[in-house]
Order: C-alpha cells, then structure tokens, then sequence
C-alpha cells in the first residue's frame, strides 16, 4: 500500500450521494431526488450525505471500445456498466481477460490524464 | 471494403458521420389570411413533443428502452389524435443502426425485438408498409448536430407535399413522423406533421 499523505496527495475517489430524508442513495449526484423530491444544493450539499463508491460489484453490460480519443494509445479499452450491492450502477473501464455478463469484479478508481485538460477519477473494473 | 470495429459490435459503417450541414423551416400561423397566397401550402403541425431521461446510461433500468422516445411520441400521438398505425413514413434519428431499430420499436411501429424482421422483410423501404428514413437517415446523410432536427422536418415537409425527388418519393403520405433526439435518448423531440 503506497501511502499517498507523504506527498500530500489524496487516493483518488468517486463519491456517491444519499438523500438524507429518505435514505435513497444515487451516483452520480442528482440535484432532486427522486423519491421524496428533497433538493440538494450543490454548495453546502446540506441534507445530504457522500460516501465513497467501490468495492464488489457485478458486470450487467460491456464493449470494447476501438476508436479511442486523442490521448489514449491503447489500441482498444474494455467499458462496461456494473452493479454494485447497494443497487447503485456506474460505468468505467473493465481490466479483464475475458469480460462475462454477471461477473463478479472489483471497483476501483484510478486518475486518468490521458484526455487533455485536467485529469479526472475514472472507476476501473477488477477481477 | 474495411469496416473495422468502433465499438463492439458496432461497426464504421453502423456509425454516422459528423458533418458539416443547415437546414431551415418557415413557421406559419395556418389562419393567418396571408397563408392562402403562399405559392405552396404549408405542412400542418398536428402533434410535437418532447420528454427527457436520465444522463447516465447506466442509470435506466433498462439499457435497452428509450423511455424519452416512447414519452415523446405518445404525447405527439395524442396531440395529433393519431396512432402509430396512422403515419405514413418517419425520420428517425439513426446515429447508429441500432437506434433506428429500437426507436421504431419505442415508438409502437412494430412489436419489441421485431423490428429487425420488419426491416428483413422490406417494410421500411421505399415501397414498403412504413418507408422509415427515406432521407437516407443520419448515417447516410450525415449528423449535423444542430440542423438534424430541422432537416428531418424539411424531410417530412418535402415528402407530404410530394416535392421528393423521383425513386426517393413515398405513396400519398398522409403522416410523416420525425423522431430526433440529443445524447443517448436524454432529451428527445417527436413531430408528426400532416397533409390536409
């Protein structure tokens, strides 16, 4: 484990969002909830709360993605969208052999500066 | 001819170009006085709507629905006091082959999972039960983001008024039905426009 607080700097994070007057919990944020209607400011984010999302999930959908962006110098990424235990989805890069629909895989998030501009957290999908 | 992979498995030519492109309509008022001198009588508006979905793909229940695009035209239907059995040929927003096909599902011209039977059969063709895209559609023509909304219109005007050029002309049109939308099925725009 590399311990980042040496260089000051922060393991890269993907928070989600509960609603706290209902406990519905969404990522990415929303700005009202779907279920009881509670705003969330996006400021002070009061009334709600963030935590972040990773861990054991399970693969619902994937591609493999051949035309990349300037930046990439893969030949080809695996993307797919997986399903955590608390019922949120989200969609990121798959690092797998042999992708399979219903998998079970690994959330992490990794910084990802390939694009041009500031870099941003990007979730990576482990066996 | 090389057709290499975009993203599995959708390939280049499932994939429509980005292009350069205009396209402009004339919006009338049908009982202004003046619309009788009009060297060619305008197209009616009998239903336009719009509904939006969430952002993130991965936040729909089902991949597979376009909830927007069935929202959309159902609000259109009922405005223009027609059914899908009632239009004639449609514009649909074909950035990728796929969406053709699940759109022309969403928007109750054939059964789930068999418009691609229909397609099979020949029905969207030219000459065929429902002509769907007689413009070519998006990968054909191209996807001017901002004109192919527009274009698709000028589409369903020039077919309802008869003004296709030869071979490209459906049968006496009665409605044309366009469906365009932004993003993955975001923010989606139905218009069925009528000859009368």
């Amino acid at each position: 484990m590399i311990d980042f607080s040496m260089y000051g700097a922060k393991a890269p994070t993907i928070k989600a969002y509960k609603c706290l007057t209902c406990g519905t919990v969404y990522y990415p944020a929303p700005m009202v909830c779907g279920k009881c209607s509670a705003r969330r400011d996006p400021v002070t984010g009061k009334g709600w709360e963030t935590f972040d999302l990773e861990g054991s999930c399970v693969l619902l959908t994937w591609t493999r993605v051949w035309n990349l962006p300037e930046g990439y110098t893969e030949k080809y990424l695996l993307f797919g969208i997986v399903q955590f235990e608390n019922g949120l989805r989200a969609s990121g890069q798959l690092e797998v052999e042999e992708p399979k629909t219903g998998m079970k895989l690994n959330a992490t998030v990794k910084e990802s500066d390939e694009r041009p501009g500031q870099p941003v957290n990007v979730f990576v999908f482990k066996e | 001819m090389v057709n290499n992979y975009i993203a599995e498995p959708l390939r280049m030519y499932s994939t429509c170009p980005v292009s350069d492109g205009a396209a402009a309509v004339l919006l009338v008022n049908m009982d202004s006085p003046k619309v009788k001198d009009f060297r060619k009588k305008p197209v009616r508006i009998a239903g336009v709507a719009s509904a939006t979905d969430t952002h993130c793909v991965h936040n729909r229940k089902d991949p597979l629905r376009l909830d927007a695009v069935r929202l959309a035209a159902e609000k259109a239907y009922k405005m223009a006091g027609v059914g899908p059995k009632d239009i004639s040929f449609a514009e649909l927003h074909d950035a990728f082959t796929i969406l053709e096909l699940a759109i022309s599902e969403e928007v109750g011209f054939f059964e789930r999972g068999t418009s691609f039977l229909a397609v099979r059969k020949g029905e969207t063709e030219i000459d065929g039960r429902l002509p769907i895209n007689t413009s070519g559609g998006l990968k054909s023509k191209g996807h001017p983001v901002g004109a192919t909304g527009v274009s698709q219109a000028v589409e369903l005007v020039r077919q309802l008024r008869g003004e296709a050029e030869e071979g490209r002309q459906v049968k006496n049109p009665r409605y044309g039905m366009s469906v365009n939308f932004g993003g993955f099925g975001n923010n989606v725009v139905a218009l069925i426009c009528a000859k009368d």
